[in-house]
């Protein structure tokens, strides 16, 4: 075979990788969708907190292809999810779209600096945490008064369907202290914890 | 659980509304949507009404379907006016025990149940009319402008076209493996949060292999077929604005000026 011109145009090894990247970023997000219709609500927290595990498949993949796969495999995921299931005119699309991004990214940005499980559960617990913070000045800033704009529910009601659940639930700085930080960094763990246990047997078929 | 999952809401038709090119269904959409934001009266939603009964009516799509998709908003619906009935300070109409309803709570309550039909029937209805594929080839179209500063349109089109091929695929496997897994004794609907959880991981490691796998099939396939992304790329169907698009955009327009008159000159 005359290798000099089939090597350097059909086989073109980065391009090679980038399909594959795409395929397996695409599949992963349409793989996240369908976890994410088996959500289940938390009998604890307030209604519009659901808890599923969408974000393992973007993970998984940002572990695998770097963090921007894992973020776009979230987009994917949303973007599917507004197209399908349209409840909320976007916003709970552009919330779940944030909370798992910073969650995911921040993981893979630790692994892809060094590729040891250490530093990948490391990743994964500074995810969580930052996301944590993040998500609830993002809830208290924007995606509250959002919803308050959207449906124009007194936020005094939100408070008190807070307070039904939980005593301590006296204002908005304590709703969200007391049932959207824990709510994020629970469905974080949890989320961690099932990739942990799914990583290893998981990731000779990724870097096949 | 799987099983009352019902996906695609899409309904082939052969009508003016389902033939518009879909980058001008989303723009419309979308200034639809901006325009709920507007009303702040109901002679707004009167005119916004005509906006919406005029494309159901020529989409010959049966009105059941606008109310399936309502039903998953049902409960925000119901929650939102009965915060806005009885917690909106005024006249009051009538009470029950420490409750009461007012005049401007019941205004109130029915506006914002209005505008959360509106947005929503709205919404549906693109979806209704345009098919996934289609959706995203608008969408594809629509963010080549922004491609300037670094938005990769088309991979994220044949991603979402992609995902969108693999949806039904991936719900028949993880029902699939879903029954072997309980066949052998799995349990994935009881138990508390942590074992739920553990539960899930026979369930996602099989997924997540032959998902792969997949993945790996196709890139092949597509290698195979010399695909090399979007640059060059020709298309079988090219999107072309017909008279029903620029029709429907000075339909628009026009009830737009309708909507911000009644905001501004009506209260």
């Amino acid at each position: 075979m005359g290798n000099g011109r089939v090597s350097s145009e059909t086989l073109n090894i980065k391009k090679l990788s980038n399909v594959r990247t795409l395929t397996k970023v695409a599949v992963l997000g349409s793989f996240s969708f369908v976890i994410m219709l088996i959500e289940f609500p938390l009998p604890l927290f307030a209604a519009f907190l659901r808890l599923d595990f969408s974000d393992v498949p973007a993970l998984i993949g940002a572990f695998a292809m770097g963090p921007w796969a894992g973020v776009a495999v979230e987009l994917i995921k949303n973007i599917l999810h507004a197209v399908f299931k349209n409840e909320t005119a976007l916003i709970g699309e552009t919330a779940n779209f944030l909370t798992g991004s910073i969650m995911v990214f921040t993981a893979g940005w630790f692994y892809s600096r060094k590729k040891t499980f250490k530093i990948a559960v490391m990743g994964m617990a500074a995810g969580v945490v930052l996301m944590a913070v993040l998500m609830s000045f993002a809830n208290y800033y924007i995606f509250i008064p959002l919803y308050q704009k959207l449906l124009h529910i007194p936020l005094d009601a939100i408070v008190q369907m807070g307070t039904a659940a939980n005593k301590a639930i006296i204002d908005l700085k304590t709703l969200v202290v007391y049932s959207i930080v824990p709510f994020n960094l629970l469905k974080g763990v949890v989320v961690s914890l099932i990739t942990i246990m799914l990583y290893k047997r998981v990731s000779p078929i990724l870097h096949s | 659980m799987l099983k009352d999952i019902n996906i695609g809401q899409y309904i082939p038709g052969d009508s003016p509304v389902h033939r518009m090119d879909p980058r001008v269904k989303i723009i419309l959409t979308i200034i639809y949507v901006v325009l709920l934001f507007v009303i702040n009266n109901f002679y707004g939603y009167a005119i916004s009404s005509v906006f919406i009964i005029l494309p159901v009516v020529l989409s010959k799509i049966s009105i059941r379907y606008l109310f399936k998709g309502l039903r998953p908003i049902l409960i925000i619906i119901l929650i939102t006016v009965l915060f806005n009935l009885f917690l909106t300070e005024g006249e009051v109409v009538y009470r029950i025990g420490s409750f009461s309803i007012t005049k401007e709570g019941i205004r109130m309550a029915a506006f914002m149940a209005l505008r959360l039909i509106f947005l929503i029937t709205g919404t549906t209805l693109l979806t209704l009319t345009t098919s996934p594929i289609d959706l995203t080839d608008g969408i594809e179209r629509l963010l080549n402008p922004f491609k300037r500063i670094g938005v990769p349109a088309h991979e994220l089109a044949m991603m979402m076209t992609i995902a969108l091929r693999f949806i039904p695929t991936l719900l028949e496997e993880t029902e699939k493996i879903m029954k072997a897994q309980m066949a052998r004794g799995a349990d994935f609907e009881s138990g508390n949060f942590i074992n739920r959880a553990k539960n899930m991981v026979p369930l996602l490691v099989p997924l997540f292999i032959s998902a792969f796998r997949r993945a790996d099939d196709l890139a092949m396939a597509m290698e195979a077929r010399c695909y090399r992304g979007g640059e060059n790329r020709t298309r079988m169907k090219q999107l072309k604005m017909s008279a029903v698009d620029y029709a429907a955009f000075a339909f628009t327009a026009l009830l737009s000026a309708g909507v911000v008159y009644t905001r501004f000159f009506f209260h």
